[in-house]
């Protein structure tokens, strides 16, 4: 018995859904606006694939993406309903007052319209402390989309997973709504659905979902009645709330409730970004609850057809007069004029304006210029133009002239509706607002986490603009050949001197966040301000960073090489060559240092990254460099590891097996990125260092 | 530009909207920042109030997208497309300015010679 109520009640809902379509056809024949109906057409097309897709599809982020498509077509149907129940208003209040010959209005200006857009959309989240910070329990969450609303135009964001985790929910879309005018509404409507397991109807007993819906009667009800109701009510600006005219069949799967809506006018654009109050809808108890803050951060840009469009433009003769000249006219000049803007360009020919030259002259329009109709001119019985400007105290006259009257007319009428559009427009009109247009550009491919360190080593552009690959290269090979020049030495030794050479050579951040370690601390820091800009990005080097804090103790006790730094990399080998003496203290720590590492790395993954791990020989391949004479291992590694800043990196994270001549033979393998990460934190944490970055 | 706690902040700020430079596969501003509130202030060349632990340019390359816009070596960054800079990490400014979907950043920035041209302004206001 309840089975049958409810496929009952499915069944009506199908057939009012047919009989408002062909209603709507009705209204839209009569209108003999065929726009409408398509695209009502398409949306009701795009619905019912929606629908099909969300009772066919099991994984949870399309049963989402099906939703939230769902949504925006009900609505966009709405809004085409609306507008066309509008249309037939309007039709017939026309046929009203024009059989009572009332002539309203009828030379009423209308202001221009203009593309209004809104971006970078950020919507603060205000969890409980103990929420936010909770570590284990099931991560609650929403999935959020965001609806906009101008005119006729509705827009929807991308979706975005909020959980606990999340401090805003940012929407990254830039929507730009072709043609708005001053007066325009711009609805902004945030939806949210709990994103658990079990959101389909299908799941709950058959029994309780018959029961709801026959239960629904009532005010389902009136809802129907009151939507079926052709009248001038139309549910347009009813909220997320309303009723839909043609009723959804109910689908199982996720639904979108309204959570917060906020509607922007004119008065809220402005060319940065602004915060607007959310009105909040919904509460603690509902499924789809986010703690909002209760404001929405975005920008909202605004340019009116007559700051980007040309308002007027033809043939005009102009004279100029300064206040303090008074005295009379000089002769006319002929020029092309176009008015867009502020300005009035006055070009010398016609094809100047698509040539891009400059205009011979600019006379500015704006809120502060005055604009009048001079008494005829005795010789020809045109009218004047004359435009008042002040220039810094200064009160400049353009007079304008033209060939007939009824040019005359029509500039006069263009300046009149531009400065009606100026007084329209407010703020939009004193400078131009700029709209970017996100290019549809896919996005970088993520190149795929794989085994070979081939693909860890980035040379980082942005490391500074002026250095290559060749400059760096060109200068590894000439430490190189320093290196060479020193002969072997012990394993320590050349151990220690690739520290040197990387840390000297790898980045350069590393002097300022030296000086905490060295005692040359007052020396080196008029270097930091300088030495940044060799800085590679901090993301880059964010093994690096680690890595640094590490050579640190080992290079701490060589403030020699350090001073130094890194434009004379030679003057900190022959320091070194020619000091072996005062070597010998360190190699103590350095020997204590190394077999603590030793004893770490042999855990496998060794979080002390030792940096004189010698990078293993599958590096060599790639890199050109490798080719060249010294086959030492270690120098060409080391060649190899400064040659970019991740290389360094990731030669130390390397399998340190892979290399014949790693006697200290410790595996290390590529360390996780928690580790990493760690490590990273160790550095930036030191209080010491003021860090800089390049961006 | 020090700050009392619990008051707001003000000050003069100039607009400054810098096109990222595409460079491969990096978007590039041209500029590097130093400090945060992660960082020790008294290192910082750039401040006047040596615990002022907010965002400053600390170079400029010439030519590159950020002197195009008139971004100055010495500006503390206050906003980045409607993101506070006064109160972050270091590395989270230099993440908000690095995002790899934005192709324009907005900041506002203050610098000494702004409150002093508006104090300069207001003065002659005052005298006339």
């Amino acid at each position: 018995m309840p089975v049958d109520n409810y496929t009952n009640m499915e069944e009506k809902l199908w057939i009012l859904e047919d009989l408002n379509m062909m209603y709507i056809r009705q209204i839209a024949l009569s209108l003999q606006d065929s726009d409408i109906q398509k695209k009502i057409d398409h949306e009701i097309r795009m619905r019912d694939g929606a629908c099909k897709l969300l009772a066919a599809c099991s994984q949870r982020d399309q049963a989402l993406e099906a939703a939230k498509s769902l949504q925006t077509c009900s609505t966009r149907i709405m809004a085409y309903m609306s507008e066309l129940q509008r249309m037939k208003e309007a039709q017939v209040m026309q046929k009203v007052t024009r059989r009572s010959s009332d002539a309203g209005p009828m030379d009423d200006r209308l202001p221009c319209k203009g593309k209004v857009a809104i971006s970078d959309l950020r919507i603060p989240l205000m969890w409980k402390d103990t929420e936010y910070f909770k570590n284990k329990g099931e991560l609650h969450r929403c999935a959020v989309f965001c609806l906009l609303q101008l005119g006729g135009e509705i827009f929807d964001t991308d979706m975005v997973i909020v959980d606990r985790t999340l401090t805003d929910i940012c929407f990254d879309n830039t929507i730009v709504f072709s043609e708005a005018g001053p007066g325009f509404e711009l609805r902004v409507e945030l939806y949210s659905c709990c994103s658990e397991d079990d959101y389909s109807a299908g799941s709950t007993p058959r029994k309780l979902a018959s029961k709801l819906s026959s239960s629904l009667g009532r005010s389902a009800g009136k809802k129907l009645r009151a939507a079926m109701e052709p009248g001038p009510c139309s549910p347009v600006s009813n909220g997320g709330a309303a009723p839909l005219l043609l009723p959804v069949p109910s689908v199982p799967g996720p639904k979108y409730h309204l959570l917060a809506h906020t509607t922007l006018s004119l008065s809220h654009v402005q060319d940065s970004f602004r915060t607007h109050d959310l009105t909040i809808s919904g509460n603690e108890e509902c499924s789809y609850w986010l703690p909002l803050y209760g404001s929405m951060c975005c920008r909202l840009a605004a340019q009116p057809h007559c700051m980007t469009q040309q308002m007027m433009s033809g043939c005009l003769k102009v004279k100029v007069r300064w206040q303090q000249c008074g005295g009379d006219p000089q002769s006319w000049t002929k020029v092309y004029a176009v008015l867009k803007g502020t300005s009035l360009f006055c070009y010398h020919r016609q094809e100047d304006v698509e040539a891009n030259i400059e205009p011979a002259f600019t006379i500015g329009i704006n809120k502060d210029t005055r604009i009048r109709a001079s008494e005829k001119d005795p010789h020809s019985k045109v009218q004047n133009i004359c435009i008042s400007n002040q220039y810094g105290g200064e009160e400049v006259t353009h007079t304008l002239t033209t060939d007939s009257r009824e040019d005359t007319h029509r500039w006069m009428e263009a300046f009149w509706q531009h400065f009606y559009d100026m007084s329209q427009w407010k703020q939009c009109c004193d400078d131009l607002m700029k709209i970017e247009l996100p290019s549809p550009r896919k996005p970088a491919p993520v190149t795929p986490k794989q085994g070979s360190l081939y693909h860890e080593m980035v040379i980082e552009s942005s490391d500074d603009l002026s250095s290559t690959v060749s400059d760096i290269l060109a200068r590894r090979m000439q430490e190189l050949e320093l290196r060479s020049q020193l002969g072997t030495s012990p394993t320590w030794m050349s151990v220690f001197e690739e520290n040197n050479a990387k840390s000297a050579g790898r980045t350069r951040h590393c002097t300022s966040r030296l000086s905490g370690h060295s005692p040359c601390t007052p020396h080196r820091l008029p270097r930091s301000p300088a030495s940044p800009h060799r800085c590679p990005q901090l993301g880059l080097l964010s093994s690096d960073a680690s890595l640094t804090s590490d050579s640190d103790s080992h290079c701490s006790t060589s403030p020699c090489s350090q001073h130094h730094g890194w434009p004379e990399p030679s003057s900190s080998f022959s320091l070194l060559s020619s000091s072996p003496s005062r070597l010998r203290p360190r190699t103590l720590s350095l020997d204590a240092k190394l077999s603590t590492l030793r004893g770490r790395g042999y855990g496998g993954g060794g979080a002390f990254q030792c940096p004189c791990q010698p990078p293993p020989s599958s590096l060599l391949a790639p890199l050109p460099i490798s080719s060249r004479s010294p086959r030492s291992q270690r120098s060409t590694q080391t060649t190899l590891s400064c040659s970019s800043s991740t290389s360094s990196n990731s030669s130390s994270n390397s399998e340190g097996s892979h290399s014949p001549e790693s006697s200290e033979g410790v595996p290390f393998s590529r360390p996780s990125p928690a580790r990493r990460s760690l490590r990273n934190l160790r550095a930036r944490l030191d209080p010491r260092n003021w860090l800089q970055s390049q961006v | 530009m020090s700050f009392v706690p619990g008051q707001p902040v003000t000050a003069v700020v100039q607009r400054i909207e810098i096109q990222k430079l595409r460079q491969g596969n990096n978007l590039i501003l041209g500029f590097s920042i130093g400090g945060g509130i992660d960082q020790d202030p008294g290192q910082n060349p750039f401040s006047e109030d040596k615990t002022d632990k907010g965002i400053y340019v600390t170079r400029i390359t010439p030519g590159g997208p950020a002197d195009v816009a008139g971004l100055m070596m010495g500006d503390k960054i206050m906003q980045v497309n409607g993101w506070d800079m006064t109160m972050v990490t270091h590395d989270k400014a230099r993440k908000r300015l690095t995002k790899k979907n934005e192709d324009v950043v907005r900041l506002l920035v203050t610098r000494k010679s702004l409150e002093e041209a508006v104090k300069h302004s207001m003065g002659t206001y005052h005298k006339q």
